[in-house]
């Protein structure tokens, strides 16, 4: 079979993706291994963090753009660490009248596999935070709002709850909160008869940390400024690529994929 | 086909309008429950606005943060809903039952329900500070612990990392609590 | 004119008028009772999760709205195609109209997560939404039926009359194309994202509205016991007959170009033949029962003439209606999102399943309700104004046009 010739390369190949990223996440300390065209700056990657706070009075900028590169090959577990990670931080998971069907998730661990070739993968799938988001374009209201640094988030303030987002988001990364909820987690406001999605942990952002799933697998996420030609992130996918889902949507999504 | 109604005659329809509006005030009178300030007075000179402007104006002060937050990613605290609440709000009554905006002696609620104004703020946010499984924690004002933090102290403590919603045993990193 | 010598009155207080108030009043009640259980309980006491986002409330609400802009169309032929026969309709049709598009509207704020936030919808527009333009023309809808019917009514603004019209009319052509586009617009569903969904809409409104409008009219007539001539019934009858043909032939395009892509060919399977509760409506419901028993009933020549095969064409023709439409909204969000093309995906968010929906009570009686209001409307309204002819029959109509 064709796809027998194919393996030994692609595997080789592989191996190569999984040497770049080791390095991209592991910043200067591997260094040597990279090919040629692999450069990471010591100093940016090694000691830089890749979030920085802002003052708490200065608003978000256009000047950077949130993007999260995960290669599914060094997760593991698919993501599940991940996904108990946002439910921890987020709070979302355990409604109580909800039914399964009506239970929000701002992630899920997704299993791809080929129809043809049955090659199979596991991954983490959340709101791709796309540069041109279609659930904020058919917002009425203008709830579904994409912010200056690329975090496409629900303005719940002003979500009416007619669920238009849901049906237009390509990823089904969008839930609607079925009943009335309190003790939530108090930088996570969600409540009943509004959308909501991963917000790439906003308020941790703001505060200079990385988002709860990125936190929860390093060896696997590189979480960065994808405007910033000197972050992790940015060095990673430009060595690496990072595949998007439904890329022929031409969203150009800021959550990106190696070894899909 | 023609059906005549029965109609009363208007003197008696008066009367009867008369009797329930009366009753209906004398209903409402009984029912008006005094605010509890107490809480607020107590704090008054600890607020991040004069008294009398925050009573006249603390939604217009919400309001505007609010949408500084969500839309432009401002995250100052003075306004913010979360720091009311965490100044204003005890987790649980002396008895240790929970207290939330539906009862008539959470902070909020109890102005509130006096003054007849219907907001939606705690649909989405916390209305109570979340230490739920942690009943030693400190009132934060008095802590001076989550201001600092969010005004640049420097530490790594932060509100979140503190907290956990019921249901969710592992909801704290053990290494990042420090009560 | 013709309708110069048209009389209009308003009907008699009679024991009937009382007895549908008392019927469609319960059934506005009943939509109350719902929309403050939702309110109270959220959406979890309903059969709308994460999957299928929008139930049965918007089958209710979609039929009604798309219904409402083809009521105002039997004007419309009267005012913009200047056919004196429909004329003495006019005011009727706009009633109508206007009673739906309300009915329709109620359904679909109540069932929005925040419908106390309406004020929201109307002040915050985002106006790269085509459900912003939707809220905008549905609006503009309501005052533009409003003013061409006072245009009807009142002899001092009969010049503007015809502007008024042809004003409305465009209207609802835009605002049908609106409904049709808030499917057709939406790029990752399979079985929406096409431009053809507006003029489907459009044939969709023209055959429902026309249904709709002849039930009332009948109904109108019949228990005031105002004549009510073959001329017109006949007009109206054929009418329909085109009308559910073009929707007929609309639906027929849109799957067979579904059916020439591939990548629609599993959305068009699971409609058209594994689909179960969707492929017996979509074939038993809307084509057979909602397309070819109606259109056989209109043109079976014993029949000719026959009212009461008019009016059981119209009931199938609206049951059809909502099978067909709920074969879209639900059927189509049924079938699962591709999120990888040419790979199965399994998770715990249901990602490459065929959603479960089976609506509760509570979203019945909320749909119904929106029925309720808007038949409760049609019914105050020809008490209170002079909307129906005082007849209609042959001899009183100039029916020497086309």
């Amino acid at each position: 079979m064709s796809d027998g010739l194919q393996q030994v390369p692609q595997r080789n190949q592989v191996d190569a993706y999984r040497r770049h990223f080791m390095a991209a996440v592991t910043g200067a300390a591997t260094l040597a291994t990279l090919a040629p065209g692999v450069i990471l700056r010591e100093a940016s990657a090694a000691t830089r963090p890749d979030v920085t706070a802002r003052p708490p009075e200065q608003p978000a900028t256009s000047v950077v753009r949130w993007g999260m590169l995960i290669d599914t090959a060094r997760l593991g577990d698919g993501g599940a660490a991940m996904v108990a990670a946002c439910r921890r931080e987020h709070g979302w998971g355990h409604d109580p009248r909800a039914s399964p069907e009506q239970q929000p998730q701002w992630v899920r661990t997704v299993r791809v596999t080929d129809k043809l070739t049955q090659h199979s993968f596991t991954l983490p799938v959340m709101c791709q935070h796309c540069e041109h988001p279609p659930c904020v374009d058919v917002c009425p209201t203008g709830a579904s709002m994409k912010r200056a640094d690329g975090i496409v988030q629900v303005n719940k303030h002003i979500c009416i709850g007619c669920r238009y987002c849901m049906m237009a988001c390509p990823y089904k990364a969008r839930s609607f909160v079925h009943e009335p909820l309190t003790d939530q987690r108090p930088h996570s406001p969600r409540g009943m008869g509004t959308v909501e999605s991963c917000n790439l942990c906003v308020h941790r952002i703001d505060t200079g940390r990385i988002p709860a799933c990125a936190e929860a697998a390093p060896q696997a996420v590189i979480f960065g400024d994808l405007n910033d030609p000197d972050s992790r992130i940015s060095q990673a996918v430009q060595a690496l690529g990072g595949t998007q889902i439904r890329a022929d949507l031409d969203l150009n999504t800021g959550v990106r994929y190696l070894n899909i | 086909m023609m059906l005549k109604l029965f109609n009363p005659p208007v003197s008696g329809g008066r009367l009867l309008a008369a009797l329930l509006l009366a009753g209906l005030l004398a209903a409402c009178d009984a029912a008006v429950p005094q605010p509890e300030l107490g809480v607020a007075r107590a704090k008054a000179d600890q607020c991040v606005e004069p008294t009398g402007d925050m009573r006249r104006n603390h939604m217009q002060y919400l309001l505007t943060h609010r949408d500084e937050t969500v839309i432009e990613g401002i995250r100052t605290t003075q306004h913010s809903l979360v720091e009311c609440v965490n100044c204003h709000v005890a987790p649980v009554r002396a008895d240790g039952s929970a207290v939330h905006y539906p009862d008539k002696d959470h902070f909020c609620a109890s102005c509130h329900t006096y003054a007849g104004v219907k907001i939606d703020c705690f649909q989405c946010h916390a209305d109570r500070p979340q230490v739920m499984d942690n009943p030693d924690y400190p009132h934060p004002l008095s802590a001076n612990r989550y201001h600092q933090l969010a005004s640049g102290g420097g530490t790594t403590v932060s509100l979140s990392d503190m907290l956990a919603v019921s249901g969710m045993g592992s909801g704290s990193t053990a290494g990042e609590v420090r009560p | 004119m013709s309708n110069t010598a048209i009389v209009y009155r308003e009907v008699g207080e009679g024991r009937g008028f009382y007895l549908l108030l008392v019927l469609f009043g319960a059934v506005v009640a009943m939509g109350a009772l719902a929309f403050f259980h939702l309110e109270h309980e959220g959406h979890h006491v309903t059969g709308m999760n994460n999957q299928i986002v929008w139930g049965l409330p918007h089958v209710f609400a979609i039929f009604l709205i798309v219904a409402a802009s083809g009521a105002l169309n039997v004007g419309s032929i009267g005012t913009v195609f200047r056919k004196p026969l429909y004329q003495p309709m006019g005011r009727l049709s706009a009633l109508v109209a206007m009673a739906l598009l309300l009915g329709g509207l109620v359904v679909l704020v109540l069932d929005l997560g925040h419908p106390d936030r309406l004020i929201v919808a109307m002040t915050h527009y985002n106006f790269k939404s085509i459900f912003a333009w939707n809220i905008i023309l549905y609006n503009g809808f309501l005052a533009l039926a409003g003013f061409y019917l006072w245009t009807m009514m009142d002899r001092q603004l009969k010049a503007l009359y015809p502007y008024a019209g042809f004003a409305a009319f465009s209207w609802r052509l835009i605002l049908t194309m609106g409904t049709g586009s808030i499917f057709g617009f939406l790029v990752v569903r399979q079985f929406y994202d096409s431009a053809i969904m507006a003029p489907l809409f459009i044939a969709m409104s023209f055959s429902f509205g026309l249904a709709v409008f002849i039930l009332v009219l009948y109904a109108g007539f019949a228990w005031t016991r105002r004549p009510l001539g073959d001329v017109v019934l006949n007009r109206l009858r054929y009418l329909l007959a085109v009308f559910i043909g073009a929707a007929l032939f609309l639906e027929l395009m849109r799957h067979l170009a579904n059916l020439y892509v591939t990548r629609r060919h599993g959305v068009e399977q699971f409609i058209l033949s594994d689909g179960g509760i969707y492929t017996q409506l979509f074939w038993v419901g809307q084509v057979f029962l909602g397309a070819l028993v109606p259109l056989s009933l209109i043109f079976c020549r014993r029949l000719v003439g026959n009212r009461l095969s008019l009016l059981v064409a119209c009931v199938l023709v609206i049951l059809g209606g909502f099978a067909q439409l709920y074969v879209i909204l639900i059927g189509g969000q049924a079938y699962p999102l591709e999120l990888f093309p040419g790979a199965t995906v399994e998770s715990t968010f249901f990602d490459g399943q065929i959603s479960r929906y089976a609506p509760t009570v509570w979203e019945w009686m909320l749909g119904l309700g929106g029925v309720g209001i808007s038949l409760l409307l049609v019914t105050v309204g020809v008490r209170v104004l002079r909307f129906l002819p005082v007849s209609l029959a042959d001899e009183v109509l100039d029916s020497d046009d086309s």
